[in-house]
């Protein structure tokens, strides 16, 4: 099975992310089974690695204005979160 | 007053464009990620025709239009006016059709309303089946809604408002965008419905004829569904949603319904925005949750592609930001000859022409433009007087170059509502919408004794009007072609 791919948005400055600890984010899925769904979002609690092969996945890191950093992270998702209210 | 010429929807504005030459249509597949955002914004910076996609990759039987009223040609077309009418003409029409009596909107039943030929509730409400485009690469999200409109009713008052707040989808269920505070559903959101904790019901239209999405562009207080009714000369059709008790225009290709949620919110941004630039932060924005998605057979999406000019949401802004102060400056007595805000300055810049009949007029049109509802929106005012052709953007640049003292020509206002948009200002003030604008003042005082006044040397102002005419008569028959 080819390896998951995924984004997400770091907003503050790239030296001051903690590699290695549990942390909250939002990833986008960048390479879904029906590509109908690429780019779909969702809150997780995962651990990241500047180091690609560190973690299962790959975790491709864009700044807060969109732009893409060189080299893909890695990642490792423990949980997915939900953050809405129940309907 | 005779029949305005109107078009009912988007398929019949589409056969308009196509006879004016101001459609191309694509056969080609094309890809919403990315493929069809770009060539949106190729059409946008090369003026060129709108184009019509047949095709989109994994969305088969949806279809795309995008740049609808990208220029003044659509614009006028929209309008039912010929494509060649000018810039004044257009903005004296619209004035025109938007001065009298608001045409209320009539309701119709379902079987009537295209937009309700596929509903789709539940479960099936899921915004990945329907082709939003990554529109830039780097945005945030797939953003759904770039030329559409929400509807959001006051729960006080009824009344209705429609406007074009960008919305990025997150998940099956969600989208996400900016609602700021001082927008009209931002005032109803956050004033009316935050405070009981209330979800506030809303429904999206894409996809819908041309002049409902130019009035819900408008700043005007009328209710943009009743100045859709006098843009077109009689009333817009609209239909019952199915899950809330607001009503949608029945001819819109698409529609979503359901709740924008109080008290939770999701990041959204990066975007490529009007002002050229991806400027406003990605950080929690308002949260709008799905129940609903209703279209037409084979919908036709619309699609803006937002960045350096000219894109119908510059265009559209400017020309009816600009004719909304000149309602205002008019209704106030001020003794100007019009406005045009230039939608090459991403609707930031106001060209007002006045006849000087008093000391100080500059500052009082920039008072009072800058103190009504529609100043967060742009920054920069020029008053020029009335021998400058203020559609004339040599003549702007001509008289703010030489009219405009460089000291006590400029007035600065400070600590003003802005947005979280300008790409000029501090990162801070981008966070708390705070803003600041300017005047140039390019009229001579009137104090200046009369032959200390600068003389405009133009072939229309130094030459005695036979000689003139004498020119003009034999221009072809010195060798000149025009």
């Amino acid at each position: 099975m080819a390896r998951k791919e995924y984004d997400t948005f770091i907003l503050t400055d790239l030296d001051k992310v903690s590699e290695d600890k549990e942390m909250e984010m939002i990833l986008r899925d960048l390479n879904p089974e029906d590509r109908r769904y690429k780019y779909r979002s969702f809150y997780v609690m995962g651990m990241i690695s500047r180091d690609e092969s560190k973690y299962p996945d790959r975790l491709w890191v864009r700044l807060g204005r969109g732009q893409l950093q060189e080299r893909p992270w890695s990642i490792k998702i423990l949980k997915e979160l939900y953050k809405f209210p129940k309907e | 007053m005779g029949l305005i010429k109107f078009y009912k929807d988007n398929r019949e504005f589409i056969k308009a464009l196509e006879s004016y030459g101001e459609l191309v249509t694509i056969q080609q597949e094309v890809d919403w990620d990315l493929e069809m955002g770009a060539i949106v914004r190729r059409v946008c910076e090369k003026r060129a025709p709108a184009p019509y996609f047949k095709k989109i990759r994994d969305y088969p039987g949806f279809e795309a239009l995008g740049a609808p009223l990208a220029t003044y040609p659509r614009l006028a077309i929209a309008m039912g006016m010929d494509p060649k009418a000018s810039v004044p003409e257009i903005c004296d029409e619209y004035v025109r059709r938007t001065s009298g009596t608001p045409i209320a909107p009539i309701l119709v039943d379902r079987e009537k309303a295209p937009c309700k030929e596929n509903i789709l509730m539940g479960k099936d409400a899921d915004l990945f089946k329907l082709p939003g485009p990554m529109v830039h690469d780097g945005d945030g999200g797939r953003y759904l809604a770039t030329w559409h409109f929400i509807v959001a009713k006051d729960p006080d008052t009824g009344v209705i408002n429609w406007g074009m707040y960008r919305q990025m989808v997150f998940d099956e269920k969600t989208m996400v965008g900016p609602v700021l505070p001082f927008s009209d559903m931002g005032k109803m959101f956050y004033g009316k419905y935050v405070p009981k904790n209330k979800p506030m019901p809303f429904a999206t239209v894409i996809g819908c004829d041309p002049l409902s999405g130019v009035a819900a562009c408008a700043p005007s207080p009328i209710p943009e569904d009743q100045f859709t009714g006098m843009l077109m000369g009689a009333p817009v059709e609209l239909v019952k949603c199915e899950t809330c008790d607001l009503e949608v225009p029945a001819h819109a290709e698409i529609i979503i319904e359901g709740e924008v949620i109080p008290n939770v919110w999701i990041e959204e941004a990066p975007f490529g925005e009007y002002t050229g630039y991806r400027t406003s932060p990605r950080e929690p924005r308002t949260v709008y949750r799905i129940k609903a998605i209703t279209y037409r057979n084979n919908p036709i999406l619309t699609v803006s592609n937002m960045g350096v000019p000219t894109d119908e949401g510059q265009l559209l802004r400017s020309f009816s930001l600009g004719l909304e102060m000149r309602r205002l400056l008019e209704s106030q007595g001020i003794p100007i000859t019009g406005v045009f805000m230039l939608p090459e300055s991403t609707h930031h810049l106001v060209v007002v022409g006045t006849k000087v009949a008093y000391s100080g007029i500059a500052t009082q049109i920039a008072n009072l433009i800058f103190g009504s509802k529609l100043s967060p929106w742009f920054h920069m005012v020029i008053v020029v007087d009335d021998e400058t052709d203020i559609y004339n953007k040599d003549e702007v640049i001509h008289a703010l170059a030489t009219k405009c003292h460089p000291i006590r020509g400029i007035r600065k206002y400070e600590h003003s509502v802005g947005t979280p948009l300008y790409p000029f200002a501090e990162p801070e003030d981008r966070r708390w919408s705070r803003g600041a604008q300017v005047l140039f003042d390019c009229t001579f005082p009137l104090h200046w004794p009369k032959s200390d006044l600068p003389i405009k040397v133009s072939f229309n102002n130094v030459y005695p009007k036979e000689i003139q005419e004498k020119v003009l008569k034999n221009w072809k028959n010195y060798g000149f072609q025009d």
